[in-house]
């Protein structure tokens, strides 16, 4: 049974990937099939998001990393031959998706950005190349096509009420040969950086923790979400890693993003493209973020935040 | 005529740029400031493996040919000019002396520890009433003995505070002038050597500079270089290299001043538009990109010919003339583009204008090096 | 004493790369070159794990005769020797053809324990080749790996996932794929560079191997990625902030 596949390793992204898929399904006339890890929703969730049919896979014992689905997943597929298979980008779905792409000898297009179908041409699908510099546009020779999608690149639909459709179980994936030992969780994971409507970001321009503080001071009064440039991880030390925005960290998409002594390097403003408004304030009129910003201010954050703040909290009481 | 770098080169060149941009060129604008000698950059660099570049693995020295070694010194610089006339002092004339006119006993023993980076150089000749003049020079050794006692003052020393060992030029016989004078391996502990003022600069102040006050100081018979009345030829060939060393000094800081340029013409708005856009400015980064080109042409040749085997005292000295003039000219026109902000501390420009123009003075000024050059082709 | 292969890619270094403002089109006409920065990370790996456990470490790569200059590169970083698998038409090769022809390689010529690979290249950024070569191999494969112990004849690793950190299991041969959490390259010193000439290297033509497959993917367009905005400056004196505070309220960007 031709068709489209969708699998993510956690629900808000796989709704993504199935809104995704059901878009390109209706344009290729194309049904769509989700592959549910059960311990995220129940079948029902995915044929709200537009599923014809789920293919269920039963939770993995502790020791078992989630890659093990693999062989089940290209059995299944060498039965189904399906037409293309969307993937979760995370660092496991980037695993899975490449292994399966190889047990299918299948071409694939890592973390696409942007997909077009053509009746006579097929699908096109974009993809970031050149640590931010560039956007490739590449075509899948092979069936199935294959495709990882990162997160946030394509919106969410609202559930569909009353939808229903074939649910089938697939076998347990059985032990290979990485067994997994421990897991450790990491600081407490902030997934509002992502949700965030606002985000103030701080950058290597800040010198002291006094400096942070006067960031936060502005977050607050904004109601937004504190986040920073690799340097304030690496090097400060002074956020954890999962609050760095940029290509090897999060790619946001608030309302409003406000980088306070960020230079605005390429690998950083590839997190942030997706921002309906980037406002800067910098003390370097030649930093590169005012390049890519809507609105910018060259000065001393320290003489400009206390007066952002106020003006703020009286526009805020207006 | 092959203008290509080896694969080596342009491996070295690529890690020290790389080293440059990540432990020099954060601290640089602060050693400026402070006036403060870069010793755990010396020291890394001394990890390396280049500090003692040119000089044969036997003696503890890296076994490249002279141009890796200038191109290392011009990356340096690049970053930060201190640092790499650190360097460049330290490798050419203090451990240049000893390689080329010690005896074995003495490479042992001074030269392994100046090119394993374990002690610093330096090169004593300047007095305070011998500049260019250098066979004015009053410092005298007088025979004792197996040793020789050395009284006098050296000034406008680099590395002078902070050396291990120093290559000191003295006469031996004041009444034969420059053919009087010797050269002599003195030890920092020696209790007859001591570093008198210390100078604050206009340029280079990472860059450690003193007098060195010698009273009384015992210098053993075997720590003489060479013999006696060879000093004033010591002294000249060693600064014939020291002085690829400073064009490749001219040449990192007139590099410097490009790149700041074009970053800062690239988006510096003004009437609603970059700099870049207006013509004078274009035309000033042509001029100084076309000139650096030439320059580090001329200084790569100097180490070339050099390496061959050739003369090259006309090259070393044309180098040298001409990069640090085409320093200090483009380092003010950096400046110049930089408006009001190259004026200002803190901003590299500012600081690559005055570390620009010692290079027109020290290791035989512009006017000695025009002599030199003049004197090699009417003589 | 491990026998390990590290893989790594000659790329394009993208901070040479300039866009054209009007057709954004690339120009790569003055890029340098360099070896891949996770690759890197893979290199020094290996180097650390020879420091630690003795073995041997054998650099490869694929690609055009330009990237003969990415050998001496590597063997700088610690490698014993390198293989060099070079023909003209291997340029802009696509990963899973990249997979197959380093598992042809290593299949038909080389012994190995562990193969170390960098997680993704710094120019295309698949993140395929990796997991493909493992699958073409038979070899368990782990990636995002930020932390890496020797046991025997089996690694410890530990895994940088979004959610938590994860460590693995997994008995050797093996292959992993690191993230540069996982150390930080030494630059390398005067000597390596010098040394690394007197290292052998083996170069593999076409010829000596089964012909590469065909293309899975194909690239239709490549432009630069340019992002417009125009900024509106304002000034940093409190009458130019409350003029921003009521231009970014009057676009809903705040409340």
């Amino acid at each position: 049974m031709a068709g489209i596949w969708a699998w993510a390793e956690t629900w808000e992204l796989l709704q993504e990937v199935l809104r995704l898929g059901k878009s390109l399904g209706e344009q290729m006339g194309a049904s769509l099939t989700a592959i549910l890890s059960e311990q995220l929703v129940a079948a029902e969730g995915c044929f709200a998001q537009g599923a014809d049919r789920v293919l269920r896979l039963p939770a993995l014992p502790p020791e078992l990393p989630m890659e093990a689905i693999v062989p089940v997943l290209a059995g299944q597929a060498q039965q189904d031959c399906p037409e293309l298979v969307l993937i979760g980008s995370t660092q496991r779905g980037r695993e899975i998706a490449a292994r399966l792409a190889g047990q299918l000898q299948a071409g694939m297009v890592s973390d696409c950005i942007a997909v077009r179908f053509d009746r006579a041409q097929g699908l096109e699908m974009d993809r970031v190349m050149y640590g931010g510099r560039a956007v490739q546009t590449v075509r899948c020779l092979t069936r199935p096509q294959m495709a990882t999608i990162p997160a946030r690149a394509f919106p969410v639909s609202p559930p569909a009420a009353g939808s229903s459709g074939e649910i089938v179980d697939l076998p347990a994936p059985e032990a290979g040969k990485v067994a997994v030992v421990a897991r450790k969780p990491k600081a407490a994971i902030s997934g509002n950086l992502l949700e965030a409507r606002t985000v103030v970001c701080v950058g290597r321009g800040l010198e002291t923790e006094a400096d942070l503080a006067l960031a936060r001071e502005l977050a607050a009064v904004l109601g937004a979400e504190i986040a920073c440039t690799r340097p304030v991880v690496e090097e400060y030390h002074w956020l954890p890693e999962h609050l760095c925005i940029g290509l090897s960290g999060q790619q946001v998409n608030p309302n409003l993003y406000l980088g306070v002594g960020v230079s605005g390097q390429v690998q950083h403003v590839v997190g942030i493209k997706d921002a309906e408004i980037i406002c800067a304030i910098n003390r370097d009129e030649q930093a590169p973020i005012f390049k890519v910003a809507d609105y910018g201010v060259v000065g001393d954050f320290r003489e400009v935040l206390p007066r952002l703040i106020e003006e703020l909290k009286q526009a805020g009481s207006r | 005529m092959n203008f290509t770098l080896t694969e080596e080169q342009e491996l070295i060149q690529a890690n020290i740029r790389e080293f440059a941009q990540k432990h020099l060129e954060p601290i640089a604008a602060r050693l400026d400031e402070e006036s403060r000698f870069p010793s755990e950059v010396i020291a890394q660099l001394a990890e390396l493996g280049m500090m003692g570049m040119p000089y044969p693995r036997e003696y503890g020295g890296g076994g490249t040919d002279f141009l890796t070694y200038t191109i290392v010194v011009e990356e340096l610089c690049r970053a930060c000019a201190a640092t790499g006339f650190t360097v460049s002092c330290h490798t050419a004339l203090a451990s240049g002396p000893i390689f080329n006119y010690g005896n074995e006993a003495q490479k042992q023993k001074y030269l392994v520890p100046l090119c394993q980076g374990r002690q610093l150089g330096a090169f004593a000749l300047t007095e305070p009433g011998a500049g260019t003049d250098v066979g004015a020079a009053s410092t005298t050794a007088v025979r004792d003995g197996e040793d020789y006692v050395l009284n006098g003052t050296k000034t406008f020393i680099s590395n002078g505070p902070n050396a291990d060992t120093y290559v000191i030029f003295a006469k031996t016989d004041p009444s034969k002038g420059l053919k009087g004078m010797s050269a002599f391996i003195v030890s920092r502990d020696n209790p007859g050597l001591s570093v008198g003022e210390h100078f604050a600069k206009m340029g280079i102040r990472a860059s450690q500079t003193s007098e060195i006050v010698l009273k009384d100081c015992r210098v053993p018979g075997a720590d003489l270089l060479g013999r006696e009345g060879d000093g004033f030829r010591i002294a000249m060939q060693t600064l014939n290299d020291g002085r690829i060393g400073v064009a490749a000094q001219a040449v990192g800081i007139t590099q410097a001043a490009l790149d700041e340029s074009i970053r800062y013409s690239s988006s510096r708005i003004q009437f609603n538009k970059p700099l870049a856009v207006n013509q004078a400015i274009q035309w000033m980064i042509a001029d100084m990109a076309t000139e650096l080109a030439a320059a580090r042409f001329l200084t790569y040749h100097a180490a070339f010919l050099k390496d061959q085997g050739a003369a090259y005292t006309r090259e070393a000295s044309m180098a040298k003339l001409f990069a640090a003039e085409v320093a200090n000219r483009h380092a003010s026109k950096a400046v110049q583009i930089h408006g009001g902000y190259g004026y200002i501390k803190g901003q590299k420009v500012e600081r690559l204008m005055r570390d620009a123009k010692i290079t027109e003075i020290y290791e035989g000024t512009s006017e000695a090096q025009r002599m030199v050059i003049a004197g090699s082709l009417l003589r | 004493m491990p026998k390990i292969i590290t893989c790594f890619k000659w790329v394009v270094d993208e901070a040479d790369i300039r866009v054209e403002p009007a057709s954004h089109r690339l120009n790569l006409e003055r890029v340098g070159y360099k070896i891949s920065d996770y690759d890197r990370t893979a290199l020094e790996a290996a180097a650390q794990l020879k420091e630690k456990y003795g073995g041997t470490v054998t650099a490869l790569t694929i690609g055009g005769p330009s990237a003969k200059k990415s050998i001496k590169d590597a063997l700088s970083r610690g490698a014993d020797q390198a293989c060099f698998v070079s023909d003209p038409g291997f340029e802009g090769l696509e990963p899973a053809q990249v997979a197959g022809l380093l598992g042809s390689v290593i299949a038909s010529r080389l012994e190995y324990d562990l193969i170390l690979c960098g997680d993704g290249s710094s120019d295309r950024y698949s993140q395929q080749v990796g997991p493909r070569l493992a699958e073409k191999l038979g070899i368990p494969v782990v990636t995002a790996v930020v932390g890496l112990e020797l046991e025997s004849d089996r690694i410890i690793a530990e895994r940088k996932l979004e959610t938590n950190l994860e460590v693995v299991a997994v008995k050797l041969p093996a292959l992993l794929t690191v993230l540069p959490d996982l150390n930080t390259p030494r630059i390398p010193g005067l000597r390596d560079t010098l040394d690394a000439a007197k290292k052998p290297v083996v170069t593999i033509a076409a010829a000596e191997l089964p012909p590469v497959a065909a293309a899975l993917i194909e690239t239709v367009a490549l432009q630069g990625l340019v992002l417009e905005r125009n900024c509106v400056q304002f000034g940093a004196d409190a009458n130019a902030i409350r003029q921003l505070v009521e231009t970014l309220r009057k676009s809903g960007a705040v409340g």
